[in-house]
């Protein structure tokens, strides 16, 4: 039988090289923040022209203003975003205007975005993702105890951390659905976890097991191995008939989530129960019994 | 029959016809309130967020109070940066501190000299908040005139609209919402004191006119496009009280002219040839049919307190969404059939059992989406999905704990596996939940749309799992459930 506890220290050291690459990544890459958090234009059009024709054909927006291009993997839709400057109501205009005569071009989508309320939306999404989480570690504490509300917590910012390094490493726009996204994989993580938590507890709280603390650790990790594994192949396989066949402009938050679902699982096997046992659970245990 | 004796059988049968009343109205042609709508990222339209000027709003407040302050109890004061200033050389007995209070205004800084107050940011925010349910009613008549049947138009925060218009775009709402349509008529002064100069922006005609206005558009009562010479013009009507200062201002002024600004830029100066005792007139200035009509609707609709912006703007064609529902639905196909097929060749009949477990779960989740009148949008379509994903998740914790037990020779270890799974599950699921209303209470647009569906998603989880799936492992036979192993 494999002894997740021992590898704990392992574990944290990859924990910690990730947590570092995420940094540097963040760094070094930036987020690409999507018009939801800096303001501005957004199209997504389809068109027959190539990705330089459409650059080119973008030239007659005044320097100013920067223009991104982007081809939606395997279609003929590109999302176009333009950065907020002077006067943005009449230039709004002005631009659907001449793209409306284009016959090579459709609009599907344009969305515009006044950059004050995109800090707004900053504050508003910081506000819902810190409440929820604080919700979260409130009631893990309550029908737990602290260590298992700290390690808790620990794994699912871990989790939310290294793919929002994952985003940024592979370009991926951050916005309002990208939020989502993540407390997707918030759920998730923190539902791994209790379900650990859950089996360490009853396992730990039954009066006839004489097991040590790193057997039971080690129990209630091997007894739930099958149902980890289970439900995160489910969710994947439902996850990968979305990335494939999600609107185009969707199919980057399954892809983001499967990432999730990897790292999720990851910590709840190598990382929350190591550091229950690290932040001397095992004392709470034996005051307990005496 | 041991299947009639379980309680969960009824409540199930139960759970069941409740679902397709529920979801029965969504299949009929007629309208009704409990309904699934759909998002505009699914059926294609238009929105705008409208946000009103609070600083604008706090000066219109302050000026307001002020003159307040100095008609009823004869107290004068000043307004500077925000605040009301009073000054201590006068009788200041009237301005209890109930007053002060029901003014929702509280004391800044005391000096010997004067008092300052600003209004308290509870009473303020609650004034700015009614202001905005204001607006929302005139922005909705404004869109009704234009003629947008199906609109959905709702209050966000504090002084925020957000209007939403499924179907084409039409240009004409964005004229008339963005207007603030304060219309003034003002009396020729040539005198420089008390005096403003407004000018035509087209035309480049200006006037010098009295600044503060002789009557203001709030009188008006109708205003309609209608033709003078084929011109189109905009006719409209005062109500009483606007009648009698017209035709007291027209009478008076016979010769003179007189200035009719919107949104401080003059339209039009005609010179009065005879008083106007009738209560209504008539703006001509080179409208087109469009313009004019556009005009009209504002003027009756009424004036917004403040001036607007549109901060967020959204043209969804109906293409996009339409290609991804159908993408959306045949994707959450396939996944059900593989997530099925797969638990059916692992667990057997248990499997199975899921299967109708799942359908029951969506069945119910839509149930109750309708009969909330809840919006459906694609991040509340991905929601749905991480609702099944947690469903499935409940059965397999569910299964391995009666296969666990059933390998350890516990006793009872149908009923025991289930209890002991389902309290994992209610405490996995309940801090999803929680996180969830916490989101959907602090949210915005796609967040919300996620969030709500999270929320019915896991409750109809919990249930159908206590319900439907207990009721199915109960009356069969531990040897059938296909768990040992």
């Amino acid at each position: 039988m494999i002894n997740f506890y021992s590898f704990k220290n392992k574990s944290y050291l990859v924990s910690l090289t990730l947590i570092i690459l995420t940094i540097i990544i963040i760094f070094f890459k930036g987020l690409n923040l999507g018009i939801d958090f800096k303001g501005g234009l957004n199209f997504e059009i389809k068109s027959n022209l190539t990705t330089n024709q459409l650059n080119e054909y973008f030239d007659f927006i005044d320097t100013d203003r920067e223009v991104l291009i982007k081809r939606e993997v395997g279609s003929d839709v590109f999302s176009i975003r333009i950065e907020s400057g002077d006067n943005n109501p009449v230039f709004i205009e002005e631009i659907k205007n001449i793209i409306d005569q284009n016959p090579d071009i459709e609009i599907l989508l344009s969305e515009y975005i006044e950059p004050t309320f995109s800090e707004e939306l900053i504050k508003n999404s910081i506000y819902a993702l810190a409440s929820s989480l604080l919700v979260i570690a409130v009631y893990v504490w309550i029908r737990f105890d602290w260590q298992f509300a700290a390690s808790g917590i620990f794994a699912l910012l871990h989790d939310v951390f290294v793919a929002i390094g994952f985003m940024s490493l592979f370009n991926i726009e951050f916005n309002l659905t990208m939020i989502a996204a993540l407390l997707l994989i918030a759920g998730y993580s923190i539902n791994d976890t209790i379900v650990l938590f859950d089996r360490l507890r009853s396992l730990t709280s039954n009066e006839e097991n004489k097991d040590n603390f790193e057997t039971n650790v080690n129990n209630s990790i091997k007894l739930n191995l099958r149902r980890t594994i289970l439900t995160s192949f489910t969710t994947i396989l439902a996850l990968l008939c979305l990335v494939f066949l999600a609107p185009v402009n969707l199919t980057e938050m399954p892809i983001v989530f499967i990432f999730g679902v990897l790292i999720g699982t990851f910590s709840s096997l190598f990382l929350v129960l190591g550091i229950v046992g690290d932040l001397n659970y095992e004392a709470v245990l034996k005051a307990r019994d005496s | 029959m041991i299947i009639f004796k379980q309680w969960r059988l009824w409540v199930s049968l139960l759970l069941l016809i409740g679902s397709y009343i529920f979801i029965k109205p969504n299949f009929d042609s007629q309208t009704s309130d409990s309904k699934i709508n759909f998002g505009l990222d699914i059926q294609g339209g238009f929105s705008y967020l409208l946000e009103l000027n609070e600083e604008e709003y706090l000066n219109n407040l302050l000026v307001k109070t002020s003159q307040y302050i100095e008609n009823t109890y004869s107290i004068s004061s000043d307004i500077d940066n925000g605040e009301i200033v009073i000054s201590k050389n006068q009788n200041l007995d009237a301005l209890t501190n109930i007053v002060i209070q029901n003014l929702g205004l509280e004391i800044n800084e005391k000096s010997d000299k004067e008092n300052s107050y600003i209004f308290s940011k509870q009473s303020f925010n609650k004034s700015l908040s009614d202001m905005t349910l204001n607006a929302v009613e005139i922005v909705r008549s404004r869109v009704d005139f234009l003629g947008n049947k199906e609109l959905s138009i709702q209050k966000v925060g504090l002084n925020k609209i957000l209007l939403e218009i499924p179907g084409d775009l039409d240009n004409n709402v964005k004229e008339v919402i963005s207007k603030t349509a304060k219309l003034t008529l003002h009396l020729e002064k040539n005198n420089i004191v008390g005096s403003k100069t407004f000018i035509n922006e087209e035309t480049g005609e200006q006037v010098r006119v009295q600044e503060i206005p002789n009557i203001t558009g709030d009188f008006i009562q109708d205003a309609s496009l209608q033709y003078n010479q084929n011109e189109p013009v905009v006719a409209f009507s005062f109500n009483k009280e606007g009648s009698d200062l017209f035709a007291k201002m027209t009478s008076e002024n016979v010769g003179s002219r007189f200035a009719i600004v919107l949104d401080g830029s003059l339209i039009t100066a005609p010179v009065i040839r005879e008083s106007i005792t009738g209560g209504s007139g008539q703006i001509s200035g080179g409208f087109t049919n469009e313009t004019a009509n556009n005009l009209a609707i504002i003027l009756k609709s009424g004036s917004l307190p403040t001036q607007i912006k549109i901060i967020q703007e959204k043209q969804i064609g109906p293409t996009l969404g339409q290609e991804g529902v159908e993408k959306g639905v045949i994707a959450s196909i396939i996944a059900l059939i593989a997530i099925t097929l797969f638990m059916i060749i692992y667990y057997k009949i248990s499997g199975f059992f899921t299967v109708i477990t799942i359908i029951s779960c969506l069945s119910l989740l839509f149930a109750m989406m309708s009969l909330l009148n809840t919006t459906l949008t694609l991040p509340g379509v991905i929601g749905i999905v991480l609702t099944i994903g947690m469903c499935v998740d409940a059965n397999v914790l569910i299964f391995e704990r009666i296969r666990e037990n059933f390998k350890h020779n516990i006793e009872d270890p149908k009923n025991h596996g289930f209890n002991s799974a389902y309290v994992t599950i209610l405490d996995s699921n309940l801090t999803t939940l929680f996180a969830a209303i916490f989101l959907f209470a602090f949210g915005f647009g796609p967040i919300r749309g996620f969030s709500i569906s999270l929320i019915i998603g896991i409750i109809s989880s919990l249930i159908v799992t206590y319900i439907i799936l207990k009721l199915f492992i109960n009356i069969t036979s531990i040897k059938y459930l296909g768990l040992q192993r």
